[in-house]
């Protein structure tokens, strides 16, 4: 009995993050009369912009052997400035926008994948390296922004709400749905875990390795791409630190949400959970009064300290 | 009559010669890995001035056997007597047998690549370095004495880098380095004459018969059966984990031997029916390598491919499963691969064996495709059916399963309808002989029923499988033998000829220019942009321009060289810019209101980058993210310290990094200072030892060295340097901001990457990274002097760092390949 709820879990490891909002929601409930549903909608959306670029991480992640992507905050911020740039405040505008906006981020991908595949450059120190290009790219275009003809489109996407759901906790929902399909049940999920567990077994099996890999980076650059979009849609403009939250936060929330750090095994809806956690957490600590630095502090040890607990390899040690 | 085989034979008690002691008793000794046996009920006695011959086939448990006796595994049951004390067994470590006098050769080697001949032996006999600059003298000495004592005429110098010895010069060093302990009691040599001439192995014997006269008892284990017998007293058998009999040596024979070993059951006659191949030609092999005439392999065939390991059988393996062959072969069908090394190139260890066979369908699916397990399961299924795989284990994790039921899914796994040509590499290596029996029926199923195989195997025996073998010398063709030609001394004699062409060499001398090129970047390019800007500004080249200059130079380096040991480790410190910011604002504050509070806070960060280290090590986690996490908390610190920029210097501070001796720079004094630091320590048996754990944590920890102690103080090393880094900011700026470290991170890699160090660890250069950090942090200045923004620093840095480790990547390769 005790192994197979031990089995259970193992298998569904986004129990522990639903289990820890379910006692931080509780907890809030009961210690402050302001916390209720109607926050919690707040945390959703926060946590709607989080899981994108959390996503993207998590496939790059998956891919294993320490791989990660550190570029997501000047892609989120870059691409906050190139939708500001480009709109001129129509519908139509807008998509032209939003291809722009997707095709760099494509293109960001890309060319990380070429880093890390063609020059075999570490992925953490490529996507550092290509972060800081990037940061170097929105430095350039923040001397020429002007104001933000926001197209009632994007605005809509951001902010609106059908009924009483935000419109930006549907589109991430369904983004995450689309992922954890693609995981589960398409070709595409089983190479992409085939490749985290064993590169030359994956190769050898006949999985097209390269492909699997740089696919994640340019889903991770293009998801990084529609957050700055949505983000700039949502906040009215674009500013120079826009994407700096997601460095940690999109690592944290794919750790906190179960997926496997050294790669071969990812759970969406745990990223999902994991995302929606960390955000409450770090509403908790604005509610509570601490400092925006206490919250950094606080993050990082999370992540350092669910990780420690966590261990690398859930399951079982390769003899 | 398998399993009558498989039956461990009577014990044939041998007695020991009445005046020798026992050194060593095993007592009902076994060692299981999940439901594998891989030892079981070992009893042996090895006595002093005993020379103990040991052999068995790969897999016998000969390996495991070794690790337990020197406190590498812990055995799951028995009991272990030394010199007549029991030992207690959870506490028989590595370094617990070395203080005993046991030490072993490793048949793979343990030697640290990265570190010279002289370093490797401190690294197995710690126990005479002094606390003296000259201390690696004695080393030296030691090194060379053994050497020529044991081998002589082997002339290894002993200052040079083990990576750059040949095979055969690593293995004398590895044996000289375990047998140059002078408390030896026991020595385990295992496979020592591997690589080694006739010459050597000659010396190694009378070496051997040397220790035996002073009393020290050897267990020799050797694949070289005549050896074994010519220099054992008594020889112990090995099969399936188990104890198969010991014999006095002069009661046992060659033929013997070979029987002990399994040979006996696998097949002596061949099995294979001759007919005239009519198949279909899947694979056409042309050219001067594949000999005079085209090889065509058929449908329908089992295809050996023999040799002397690396050869290159793998090699034609490797282009036979290549998207486009290369020239000279072609290749008619799709082709699937069944390696042997199931742990590196097979198994899937998170998944069920369900999981591990069906990737074999979907790997070549669109990634699109959805995958249905009611789809998979029938076919999986029919599969493990038709190679005798227990359908009921279909749903359990493939790591439960024994290697030769692991071995069976991967086999299954390339079994599509569609799949012409099954590339075996070794498939049995590690596979019980019953398995072995299941398999070779299998294969011979699979050429049936139309395929053509081909099969690289490193057991010789196991040719006779084969319908024709293809015997490798030098990357060619050396002889094919067909039907009744394939014996094993047959394929054996053909691995000893001569290719037609002679082997080329590497072209060394490239490899080494390119790895000299390299060396020299930091410096050739500090020397470039400093004569850039001093032609630009004369005054750049006087004291107070260097002053000015070096200035900011000198955060940089003391960032970059603690950045160079986390390096070192092959990993990488994300945090270290947020932790010299927060020590930054701790000394710039609390240092100054509480002083006590402040070395309190910067005894703190030490302790913290100690814990970061102990966490990486002991929970095995990727550094990047807890280095990334703690960047977090550094900055989290230091903005609840002091939200704003702000802050002062103290006086003492200040004195300490502000002094001048006339006529120097002060900054050139620190820079080099720090460079000195870095340097000593790097040389010292301390960094020494963390070097080696660079090149890999296994071959220290079997030395007995922990390796969560050496990753502690690796970060806490890291940190001193960054602390100081730290400091140095204060006392020059006389106030603190928490982001002042943020873009040291990127920068410091860019300095390690750029000083010549590798990221995949073990190699460090702190002169190369003193120049790297200097050269980028003029970069910067000879921006600004160009009249370029400052907004573009970042991207120029980032595009340096890119396109040097893009060279990096090319000069590798090109060395690889040249």
């Amino acid at each position: 009995m005790a192994e197979s709820t031990l089995a259970f879990l193992r298998r569904r490891r986004w129990i522990w993050p639903l289990l820890g909002i379910l006692i931080l929601w509780g907890a809030l409930t009961v210690l402050t009369a302001r916390f209720s549903i109607y926050s919690l909608t707040g945390v959703a959306v926060s946590a709607s912009f989080l899981l994108l670029p959390a996503l993207g991480q998590m496939l790059v992640i998956t891919t294993g052997r320490g791989n990660i992507d550190l570029s997501i905050p000047s892609t989120v911020t870059l691409a906050a400035y190139l939708s500001v740039m480009t709109a001129n405040g129509t519908d139509a505008g807008f998509l032209l926008s939003l291809a722009i906006v997707l095709s760099g981020g494509i293109a960001i991908g890309l060319f990380n994948a070429l880093l890390v595949l063609g020059l075999r450059i570490p992925a953490m120190i490529a996507t550092l390296a290509s972060g800081y290009i990037l940061a170097t790219g929105v430095m350039i275009v923040n001397a020429q922004i002007n104001t933000f003809s926001r197209p009632p489109l994007l605005a809509w996407v951001a902010t609106g709400r059908v009924g009483e759901l935000p419109v930006m906790v549907i589109v991430a929902i369904l983004v995450a749905v689309v992922i954890g399909f693609m995981l589960a049940r398409s070709a595409y999920g089983r190479q992409l875990f085939a490749v985290g567990q064993s590169l030359e077994a994956a190769r050898l099996a006949g999985v097209r390795v390269k492909s699997t890999i740089a696919s994640t980076f340019v889903i991770s650059a293009a998801l990084s791409s529609l957050t700055g979009m949505l983000l700039s849609g949502y906040a009215g403009g674009a500013f120079l630190e826009m994407g700096t939250p997601y460095l940690l936060q999109s690592v944290g929330a794919v750790v906190l949400g179960g997926t496997l750090i050294a790669g071969g095994s990812a759970t969406a809806f745990g990223t999902l959970l994991g995302g929606m956690l960390l955000v409450m957490i770090v509403t908790t600590m604005q509610i509570a009064g601490l400092p925006p630095g206490a919250q950094d502090i606080l993050q990082g040890v999370v992540i350092i300290a669910v990780l420690s607990v966590a261990g690398t390899r859930i399951g079982r040690q390769a003899s | 009559m398998l399993n009558a085989m498989l039956e461990p034979a009577p014990m044939a008690a041998v007695a020991h010669p009445a005046d020798k002691q026992v050194l060593f008793r095993l007592a009902a000794i076994g060692k299981s890995y999940g439901s594998t046996r891989a030892n079981q009920n070992i009893n042996l006695e090895v006595c002093t001035g005993e020379v103990l011959g040991l052999v068995g086939a790969n897999g016998a448990g000969k390996s495991t056997l070794m690790r337990i006796l020197c406190g590498v595994t812990e055995p799951s049951e028995g009991t272990m007597t030394w010199a007549g004390e029991p030992l207690d067994l959870s506490a028989f470590s590595p370094a617990e047998a070395r203080n005993r006098g046991i030490r072993i050769a490793w048949q793979e080697l343990s030697l640290s690549p990265n570190l010279s001949v002289a370093e490797n032996f401190y690294v197995e006999q710690p126990q005479f370095a002094r606390f003296s600059p000259g201390w690696l003298r004695d080393y030296h000495r030691l090194a060379d004495q053994t050497l020529t004592r044991i081998f002589p005429g082997a002339r290894v110098s002993t200052s040079r880098l083990v990576d750059d010895l040949s095979i055969a010069e690593r293995q004398m060093i590895e044996i000289a380095r375990a047998a140059s302990d002078p408390d030896l009691k026991l020595l385990i040599l295992d496979e020592p004459t591997s690589s080694l001439g006739a010459e050597r192995s000659k010396q190694l014997r009378s070496f051997v018969r040397d220790l035996t006269a002073r009393g020290i008892g050897v267990i020799f284990i050797s694949h070289k059966l005549a050896e074994v017998i010519d220099i054992s007293d008594r020889v112990v058998a090995m099969r399936n984990g188990q104890l198969a009999w010991v014999k006095a040596a002069d009661q046992t024979s060659i033929s013997d031997l070979v029987d002990a070993m399994g040979g006996a059951g696998t097949a002596k006659e061949r099995t294979t029916k001759e007919v005239a191949n009519t198949g279909h030609v899947r694979v056409r092999l042309e050219g001067d390598r594949f000999g005079a005439q085209p090889l065509a392999l058929k449908a329908g065939e089992i295809i050996g491919i023999a040799g002397l390991e690396g050869s290159g059988q793998r090699d034609l393996l490797a282009a036979l499963f290549a998207d486009k062959a290369p020239r000279g072969i072609t290749r008619d069908g799709r082709t699937r691969y069944v390696s042997g090394d199931r742990g590196r190139e097979g198994v899937f260890p998170l998944w069920s064996v369900l999981d591990n066979i069906s990737i074999g369908r979907l790997a070549r699916r669109s990634p699109l495709a959805l995958v249905k397990d009611g789809q998979e399961r029938p076919v999986a299924r029919e599969r493990a059916g038709r190679l005798a795989l227990d359908e009921s284990r279909l749903d359990s994790n493939i790591l439960d399963l024994s290697g030769g039921n692991q071995q069976k899914a991967l086999v299954a796994r390339a079994l599509d309808d569609d799949a012409d040509i099954i590339l075996l590499d070794d498939p049995t290596r590690g596979v019980d002989i019953a398995a072995k029996g299941d398999f070779y029926r299998l294969v011979r199923e699979i050429a049936d029923a139309g395929r053509l195989v081909i099969w690289h195997s490193t057991e010789d025996l196991e040719f006779l499988q084969c319908d024709r073998v293809l015997v490798f010398a030098g990357n060619e063709v050396v002889a094919e033998l067909a039907g009744s030609e394939i014996s094993e001394e047959a394929v054996v004699a053909a691995s000893f000829l001569q290719p037609r062409q002679p082997v080329e060499a590497p072209s060394e001398r490239r490899a080494k220019a390119i790895a000299v090129a390299l060396r020299a970047i930091p410096f050739v390019s500090l020397f470039a942009v400093f004569a850039i800007m001093a032609s630009m500004n004369p005054l750049v080249a006087s004291s107070f321009g260097l002053e000015l200059l070096l200035a900011p130079a000198v955060t940089l380096v003391l960032i970059a060289l603690a950045q160079m040991f986390v390096v070192g480790g092959s990993e990488i410190d994300l945090g270290v810019g947020g932790f010299t910011g927060f020590i930054n604002v701790v000394s710039a504050t609390l240092l100054v209101s509480t002083p006590l509070l402040g070395i309190g806070a910067l005894l703190g960060g030490l302790l913290g980058y100690a814990l970061i280290g102990f966490i990486i090590q002991a929970r095995a986690i990727p550094a990047i993210v807890v280095t990334l996490g703690a960047s977090f908390i550094w900055v989290g610190l230091g903005q609840t310290i002091q939200s704003s920029p702000g802050g002062s210097a103290p006086p003492w501070l200040a004195s300490l990094f502000t002094w001048t001796i006339p006529g120097l720079p002060t900054p050139l004094v620190l820079i080099v200072l720090a460079g000195l630091v870095a340097v000593a320590f790097d040389r010292s048996p301390t960094g020494t030892i963390l070097r080696a754990f660079g090149s890999g944590t296994r071959a220290l920890e079997r030395a007995g060295w922990s390796s969560v102690r050496y990753a502690m103080l690796r970060y806490v090393l890291a940190a001193l340097f960054a602390t100081t880094a730290g400091l140095y900011v204060t006392a020059t700026n006389n106030a603190s901001d928490i982001n002042a470290g943020a873009s040291f991170t990127l920068l410091s890699i860019a300095a390690v990457v750029i000083g010549g160090c590798q990221l995949l660890g073990g190699i460090i250069a702190p002169l190369g990274v003193v120049a790297g950090a200097v050269t980028l942090s003029l970069i910067g200045a000879l921006l600004a002097s160009l009249g370029v923004s400052t907004d573009f620093n970042a991207a120029v840095q980032g595009g340096l760092l890119i396109v040097i480790l893009g060279l990096q990547a090319l000069a590798l390769r090109r060395r690889k390949h040249g």
